[in-house]
């Protein structure tokens, strides 16, 4: 299946919006793109990259007269995400941690339910969703957990070894012992999927 | 700028794909086709291009209908979306695509309209900017890191839990020789390559 690549998920979500209302939409986006860093997005610290896109309904790309021109009333919104885990866990943590956010930016979108119940959700989901047609990932038995504690693990190596060569050996097995405790929670091994993600 | 995070670019192109009623495979088929077929980890195009995170390709059929009182409407051409995740900026991005993966590229593109061949640099260049839609919020969790600093990372916490494990009850000075041969071994293994196994060959060469 190719929405699916190591531990990482591809999705793909369009959803028709009235052109009067990108532009709340883009305020808002705006607004939660300055908050990012402290958001629960960032906490749930399972997504590798997500975005949101407005394509407006007359900026489809049109390359040549030949193409024949878009009529659309509706402006729309995609969303492609990158995260792991299956679709299922994703929903269901998108719809219990993120409801308020979730509904502040598909509110806009006709015929969007809310996030919660799940239920509801989940089938528009569904069915605004499109499937990928190839999709790679450079580091495909990392989650994005795994990437950060990698992170971890190597600055805290790089500041043990710098000073190691002019340490006693028992200057060198405390600091050690120190290094093992920093990073003993960031040290889940990488591999393999389970099956069925 | 939106396309931006930290210093990771996040780049969405949608390239409407040519219409031949007269083709015996319709040219969104021929392109579905040519990209079930396409590798996806170590032999990937985009392993070759090494700044890319992630990178996906998706034949978008059309909009979607969501039911009344929603107005149906439909698209008059059937887009490539083209969604990547990479280090720097769009122009090296784009130079790299048509100097290190041409084939792979005009393999996909030929199929979209107005597409100019990937030889042209300036004028791939220029029309890939076109089809490109600005994007609204992205969001990279980890957008301070390079895929080659992160692979390496990945290496590392590979490398040192081996390490750790292999020398639980070590002498002190024993411990540090080990770690000063077990350093010099990890700073001279090479890169690990983008979409490989991480880290297992190295691992099982450690002292």
């Amino acid at each position: 299946m190719s929405n699916i690549n190591g531990k990482a998920y591809a999705m793909n979500a369009i959803t028709p919006m009235k052109p009067w209302k990108t532009w709340i939409l883009r305020l808002l986006l705006f607004i939660f793109a300055q908050a990012v860093r402290t958001s629960d997005l960032k906490k749930l610290s399972f997504i590798h990259f997500a975005r949101w896109v407005i394509v407006p309904h007359r900026k489809f790309p049109r390359i040549s007269s030949d193409q024949p021109k878009e009529n659309l009333q509706y402006d729309y919104l995609i969303f492609f995400s990158n995260f792991n885990g299956t679709w299922n866990q994703y929903i269901d943590a998108f719809s219990a941690v993120l409801s308020t956010g979730l509904d502040a930016i598909w509110w806009w979108s006709e015929k969007f339910p809310g996030a919660v119940p799940v239920t509801p959700f989940k089938d528009y989901i569904a069915l605004v969703q499109f499937e990928t047609d190839y999709y790679y990932d450079a580091y495909p038995h990392a989650t994005t957990n795994d990437v950060k504690a990698a992170h971890r693990v190597k600055a805290a190596l790089d500041e043990l070894a710098a000073p190691s060569p002019n340490m006693s050996a028992d200057e060198f097995a405390k600091s050690y012992l120190q290094f093992l405790t920093k990073v003993q929670g960031d040290l889940g091994a990488t591999g393999e999927p389970p099956v069925g993600t | 700028m939106a396309n931006q995070s930290g210093s990771v670019y996040g780049l969405t192109i949608l390239s409407p794909i040519k219409d031949d009623p007269n083709s015996e495979v319709s040219p969104n088929l021929a392109l579905r086709i040519y990209l079930a077929k396409l590798p996806r980890h170590r032999g990937s195009p985009f392993a070759k291009v090494s700044s890319t995170h992630f990178a996906r390709l998706v034949v978008m059929d059309d909009v979607v209908y969501v039911g009344m009182p929603a107005c149906e409407e439909h698209l008059q051409s059937k887009y490539l979306v083209f969604e990547s995740n990479f280090d720097g900026d769009l122009d090296t991005y784009l130079e790299r695509m048509a100097a290190e993966i041409p084939e792979t590229v005009d393999a996909v593109w030929k199929h979209c309209v107005g597409f100019p061949g990937a030889a042209d640099v300036a004028a791939f260049k220029a029309y890939m900017k076109k089809c490109q839609i600005e994007t609204t919020f992205f969001f990279a969790d980890v957008n301070d890191k390079t895929v080659q600093q992160t692979l390496r990372a990945l290496q590392t916490q590979s490398a040192v839990t081996a390490f750790i494990v292999k020398h639980q009850g070590t002498p002190p000075s024993e411990l540090q020789a080990a770690f000063a041969h077990f350093m010099e071994k990890l700073n001279k293994a090479p890169a690990p390559a983008p979409a490989a196994t991480l880290g297992k060959e190295f691992v099982d060469e450690l002292p």
